[in-house]
Parts: C-alpha cells; structure tokens; sequence
C-alpha cells in the first residue's frame, strides 16, 4: 500500500496520523482563500525535492501536485510489495476527479490576464484528468491496461472494482489501484457554493456536523491473483473479496435520501464478495459529514444491514484528512486494512454527540476494537449519483476466493 | 470480458447530424463536416487550425428536453440525446429496462472544460463567493454519465473513463467488464466530447491539429505521406450492449457481436504524443489475439484509429503491419479521416463497419514509405465477418476490440 495523505508521505504516517486521533485538518497555504467562504482543509506538506529526491529537477517540474502524490503513493506500494519489475505486464487503475487542475487553473488565469505575456503551454501538459495516471504509468513503465476512472468521489474506489475485474478475467495478475487528488480552487470554491463545506473542521455523523473538509493526497494498493502472491512468496496485507457500484439516478449532487441507490450498490458488492452482511463487522463510510450526505448514506446502510448497524464498527476517515475526492477511496480502503490488520478503530478526531438521526458506532473517546474475524465495506458515493464499494478480509481470516 | 456480449443499440450524433443514418451517409460518401472556430477568444496560436467538426444545435433539439438542457454542459446534452437514441434503436424503452441493472460507462478525452472555464472565470472576475453551483455540478468529469443515468433512469454502475483518445474504446470495454460475475444486465457505453474554442485552441498549441500545410486545407489525412495533424470533432456514441441470450430471448436486431479486447500502454509514450514502443504493444496484441484464438488471417478489414496525426499514425502502422503482417494486411478503414478525432464518431463506425459501406479515405494522396498502410480507397466489399478495432491514444493507453458481424 502507499498514500500521501495531509498526515505525511507514507502509509505509516497515515497510520500514526490517524492513531493520534487528531485531525490534520488546518489553515489553507497552497492558495489564498481570503476571498473563500472557508479557509481551511487537508493540504499535504509537500517538499517535491524530499518526496521524489531521485528524479531530476526538470523531471520532477513537469509532474503536477496531483501526478506527484500518485507517484509518491505508487512507489511506495510497489516497493512495500516488491514489485516494481513486474510493472511492465502490470495493470494500473486510478481514479481523479481533478488532475492537475490545480497547475490547469492557474494557466488558465495567466492566459486570461490582459495584456500578459501568453504563458508556455506545456504548464498545462499535466492538467488532464488522466495526468496522475499517466505519470505513474510512464515513470515506473506500466505496460498492461492503463485507464484512469473520473467518476468523482467515488473514482478511486471504481478503480478497485476495475482492477478486481481484470484479475479476475486473467487480463492480468498484478495490479496497482487507487487514486490521486489534489487540492484546487476551482474544487475549494465550487463546494461552498454548494454550501456543503464546514468552516469548521468536519464532524461526520455528528448532531453538529455541518459541511465536509476538503483535503489532498493519494492512496494506492497492489493487488494480485491469491496464486500469483503465493507464487513469489508475497505478503499478503488484505483479501479484497468483492465489489460492487450502482447510481443512484436521483439528483445530479445530492444522494438519494432513502439510501435506496447506495443500498444497491453495498448489496452487490456483498453479493460479489460472497459475503453475508453479518461478515462485515467494519464500514469506513463516505461520511463527509454534510447534513443530507450523512443521513442518506446511514439510511443505504440500514437498508443492508438492519438493526445490526447499531453493532458495526464505522470510521469516518475524512473526519481526519478531509474529503480526497478522487483518491478518498484509495486513503479509506487502505485505512480499512490498517484497521483490520490492528483488530482496532483509531479514535474518531474532533468527538461529539452523535445525530440520532444516523449514530454511527465512530471511535469516539479512544480506539474501538473490532469483533474478529470480520471484513470491512468501504463506500463511497459522488456526484452523478456514482455509489461504489469495495469488501476486504483482514489476512488472516479463513482463506477464501479474490484477490490479495 | 465476457464473449458473448452483443450491441444491439447505436445512438450518435455528430457533425454529420444526429442517428445512424446520418452517420453512415457521412462515411459513405467520405464527407468531412466541419465548420470555423470562434478565434476571438485568442487560446489560438498564430497561423491557426481554423476548422472543427461541430454539431449544428437543431440536431440536438428532438433528443434532449429544452428545460434540462439550460443547466447542462454541451457533453451532457450530446451524450443525453445519444443516449436516448441508442435506446430506441436497440427497441429499449424505458419500460422494457424497468427493474433491470444497467451500467452506464463513458469515455471522453477531455470532460466538459467550456463549463470549467465559465466556473474559473466566474472565479476570477466575481471572486469564489460568485462561482455557480450548477456550473460546478456540471463541470465534473463524470457529469454527462450521471445526466444519463438521470435521464433514462438506469441504476447500475455509472463509470467515466479518461485516456485521451481511447477514451471510448476504454469505456466500452469497462462496460463490458460489468457483465463480468453478474454486476449487470445492459450496459450503455461511448464516447462523449465538445470540441469548443479552448479545447481546440490549446490543441492547436501544441501542434496536434491539421493545419493544412500539405494544401487541400486542414484534413486528417490517415496515413498519408503528407499528414500534419488531426482535425478534431465533437460528438457523442453511445451503445447499447447485453448479452447474445438476453438480446435473443427479446427478438433484438443485433448490430455486432464483440467477442474480445485487449488493452496494454506504452510506457514510452511521453504526455503529450505518442510513444514508439512498437515492440511493447504489439507484444500485447498478439498476446491477446492467442488468448481468445485468434490469429491475422481470421481478420476481414482493420478499424484504425488513425487520425493523421504524425507519430499516432506512425505507431499505429507499425502494430499493424507487425502483428497483421506488412503483406497480409486486411483492407485498413480509417474512419477518424472522415469523422475527425474525439467525439465518438468512431466507436460508430466501428460498428456501422459491419454493414455499412465506407467511401474512400478523405485526404490520402500518397503513401508514407514509413508506414506502408494505404487506407481504404472505397472500392466495394464484401461485408466483414471480423474486425480488428485499434485505439491507441497519446500519453500511452492501448485498446483494441474484437467485433464480428452478428
């Protein structure tokens, strides 16, 4: 696994950062926000020259903040995997719903400055929304499918459904998958419009919650067939057992409030992983901890798992880092391993009392144990309606089918 | 992916005008559709590429509802009325996918950036406070697919694919993938892009469009000897795919069969153009070929994705005639010649390949020693059983398709 998340570059610092039960959610630098409604959220401290030290200067200008988290994430994931050879037959999935429209923004303005020199138009080579994948595939030589999912906050969580599905057909046996995303005005200001970001930091689940957090960075797994990990002696960190998405086909940004849509896709997602809902014993919500967003999402949960609910163990990691948008999934699913592997929930930051509307079972006042063995859900829902989810087992529960 | 996956479904609209009639008069007779782009903005170069391929606002209008469309980007709006187009086409009605799972995967190179820049400059000239919500809704990547499943109601999987020019080859297979393990039931897949003054501009920046320097004006000329760049288009394809048993079980014509795909990247592919991994990436189609036991001879004509770009075209030649063999080449249809780059026109082609006959390729006067490939000359022939569909896109992504007449 590998991540770039506002805790630090590396899963470890993630891990920390969210042990600490403190969130990492401050002051905006990257950009001014005096003119902002808000001016806060998940900004990763980013030196280019530590983060990629080996890779020339003129290399590492040419990578946009967004190709430079997913870079960071993805080496770090191979090489915790040992896998950097077999990038060259390997698939590579990531989702962003931004790219580089941070560097793609500020060209944009420059261009539109009267009587300004026009700016050099490579300054927008990374702007794509398939920069991020791009950059990852060309610096570390990707050479099976390359594809990068847009499809918003739930882009990087698609892309682990699509990677399972080419593992699964034999397409290939090793994929690396996730997401990249990087802070921009264009995000930072388009969701205050929509009046969905908390001047505060956000309370997901919260009575109090009011608005999300945005935030940046990159989490990133490999993923390979049981038998091609067991063939090269691999350590296998997760099972990552099924997937499933739907739409909600109700409102182009706000969720279906009766969770009908996300129930859909949870379903499928136990149905593909074989699972009963009973197995799942933890669900790292989308929680972003706006208002509607909260109470539809506990409502496509009540819907799958009843009364159980009540008894699940539920992170809400953008409580901690902010919304990553396209790359929330890959941050979450990660955490969701983390927490499997640890047998424990870090604390929730930021506790407070619970909407009774949708009181989700969060880490409040210190760590949560978890009822092994168990797996986790991780779902994600986005604009457009785009509801995903992806099913993990810890390592060490009973072996079964799907991929490591 | 599955093998017995069918399409029974094409909706199109393009600079031909909008439905599968339109768009196999226009490959027929080899007519480019192209009109001026509006330079004042200034995102031109000096000595600009003038044309692109636009579609002509009243072809939308009897596909999308007058009132919707106010709060939609352009791709939204193409790919809305394609959508509902291909649905009738395939006698889907919105009864007759009541209940059903339907996944909605489209591809699109460049997402709906007129809307992006109308939020930035909103952004700039008013400050943050002023930006639209519905401009920012609608600025996402993903938007066109989310107003589909909208519009015609489908609640399966809702995917957006982004690789530049195998954007839409890329959604149609991760379309297909979605019948894998039974996620869904129908698939609606395509292509959707707008070719407006910036997007086109700043691909004239960096030298990818046809400027006409070979004279004849500004073509695609796939293939040929003189090319200088693509003309590019706008548009939305959207098809309709379900499985061989479910689309016999309900009397549906069926349009094509797709049988396999391959995908592959070429990591010598710098961001901007095409790579020369030649080796890498026909490596991967022959691979693929043998894994759904296929070889060259079993292919009756190659639906390339030549564009008369200079190194895409030149890449492309080379898996050709590597993998098919330089003296056995099928007959080679280069439809983006006729249709132009982006806009989906091409996964239409693709299919109308089977049925339909093709003009000669617009713009080929000479063959390029490098390439050895000349184009359809639009003499007649016998309907294809098999094609061979390439997709290869700068900055590295490689797709290709399998398709066999029904």
């Amino acid at each position: 696994m590998g991540a770039v998340t506002p805790y630090g570059l590396g899963v470890d610092a993630f891990a920390q950062g969210l042990a600490s039960g403190q969130a990492a959610i401050g002051d905006v630098e990257l950009f001014s926000t005096e003119l902002h409604r808000t001016h806060i959220a998940g900004e990763v401290a980013l030196d280019l020259e530590a983060a990629l030290p080996d890779l020339a200067p003129a290399h590492r200008r040419r990578l946009s903040r967004s190709d430079t988290f997913g870079l960071v994430a993805a080496r770090e994931a191979l090489d915790q995997a040992r896998a950097r050879e077999l990038a060259t037959q390997a698939g590579l999935f990531l989702g962003s719903s931004t790219g580089g429209m941070f560097e793609g923004e500020s060209f944009y303005w420059d261009l539109r400055q009267p009587g300004a020199r026009r700016p050099r138009v490579s300054r927008i080579a990374s702007q794509q929304h398939n920069g991020p994948t791009d950059a990852v595939a060309r610096a570390l030589g990707f050479g099976g499918p390359v594809v990068t999912l847009s499809s918003a906050c739930s882009a990087a969580t698609m892309a682990l459904e699509a990677a399972l599905r080419s593992l699964r057909s034999g397409e290939v046996d090793l994929a690396l998958a996730g997401g990249a995303d990087s802070l921009c005005q264009l995000t930072y200001a388009g969701f205050n419009a929509l009046r969905a970001v908390d001047e505060e930091v956000c309370r997901p689940f919260q009575a109090s919650r009011a608005g999300l957090s945005l935030g940046e960075g990159a989490g990133v797994l490999v993923l390979e067939t049981a038998e091609h990990a067991a063939a090269r002696g691999a350590r296998v960190l997760a099972t990552f057992a099924g997937a499933g998405s739907s739409c909600d086909a109700h409102h182009m940004t706000a969720p279906d409030e009766d969770g009908a849509g996300l129930a859909l896709a949870l379903e499928k997602a136990l149905a593909d992983a074989r699972l009963a809902p009973e197995a799942i014993g933890l669900v790292n919500a989308h929680g972003t901890a706006t208002p509607l967003n909260d109470a539809a999402e506990w409502k496509g949960l009540e819907r799958v798992f009843g009364t159980r609910l009540a008894e699940i163990a539920v992170m809400a990691t953008k409580g901690s880092v902010g919304h990553l948008l396209g790359a929330c999934g890959g941050v979450e699913a990660i955490a969701s391993i983390l927490a499997l592997a640890r047998g424990k929930l870090p604390p929730a930051p930021n506790p407070g009392p619970l909407d009774a509307e949708c009181p989700a079972g969060l880490a409040h006042g210190g760590e949560r144990a978890l009822s092994l063995p168990c797996a986790a859900l991780s779902v994600n829902l986005a604009f457009g309606g785009a509801n995903a989810a992806v099913v993990f087992r810890s390592a060490a529960s009973p072996a079964s089918e799907g991929a490591g | 992916m599955r093998s017995d996956l069918v399409v029974t479904g094409l909706g199109t609209i393009g600079p031909h005008g909008a439905g599968v009639e339109a768009l196999a008069a226009g490959l027929a007779q080899s007519r480019v559709v192209r009109c001026e782009v509006d330079q004042s903005p200034a995102w031109h170069p000096a000595q600009p590429a003038r044309f692109a391929g636009r579609v002509d606002p009243a072809q939308l209008k009897p596909w999308i509802d007058a009132a919707k469309a106010r709060r939609q980007s352009l791709p939204s709006r193409l790919a809305v009325a394609a959508g509902r187009m291909a649905f009738e086409d395939a006698g889907l009605e919105r009864a007759a996918r009541a209940g059903r799972d339907v996944a909605v995967s489209l591809g699109t190179a460049f997402g709906p950036n007129d809307f992006t820049a109308k939020l930035l400059d909103q952004i700039a000239g008013a400050g943050p406070q002023s930006a639209s919500p519905f401009l920012f809704m609608e600025s996402v990547a993903n938007a066109h697919a989310g107003q589909v499943a909208l519009d015609s109601e489908l609640r399966g999987a809702n995917i957006t694919v982004v690789q530049r020019e195998a954007s839409g080859l890329l959604a149609l297979i991760q379309g297909a993938a979605c019948f894998d393990d039974g996620a869904c039931e129908l698939a609606l897949v395509g292509m959707v892009d707008e070719m407006g003054s910036l997007t086109h501009g700043m691909l004239d920046q960096y030298a990818a469009l046809s400027r006409g320097a070979a004279g004849g004006g500004e073509l695609g000329r796939a293939f040929d000897a003189g090319r200088d760049g693509f003309f590019a288009a706008e548009g939305a394809t959207l098809l309709v795919l379900e499985r061989a048993s479910d689309a016999a079980a309900r009397g549906a014509r069926v349009r094509a069969r797709i049988t396999g795909a391959v995908r592959a990247n070429d990591p010598s592919a710098p961001r901007t153009d095409w790579g020369s991994g030649v080796a890498h990436l026909s490596a991967a189609l022959a691979r693929g070929m043998q894994r759904h036991g296929l070889s060259p001879a079993d292919f009756d004509a190659v639906v390339s994705g030549a564009s008369g770009s200079r190194r895409g075209d030149w890449l492309e030649a080379q898996v050709l005639k590597r993998v098919l063999g330089a003296e056995a080449l099928p007959t080679v249809l280069a439809p983006k010649a006729t249709l132009g780059e982006f806009g989906g026109g091409f996964l239409g082609a693709a299919i109308l390949a089977l049925s339909s006959p093709f003009g000669p390729t617009p713009g080929f006067e000479s063959i390029d020693p490098e390439l050895g490939i000349r184009p359809h000359d639009g003499r007649e022939l016998a309907p294809p059983q098999r094609l061979l569909v390439s997709s290869l896109a700068a900055g590295g992504a490689a797709a290709w398709l399998f398709v066999d007449a029904p």
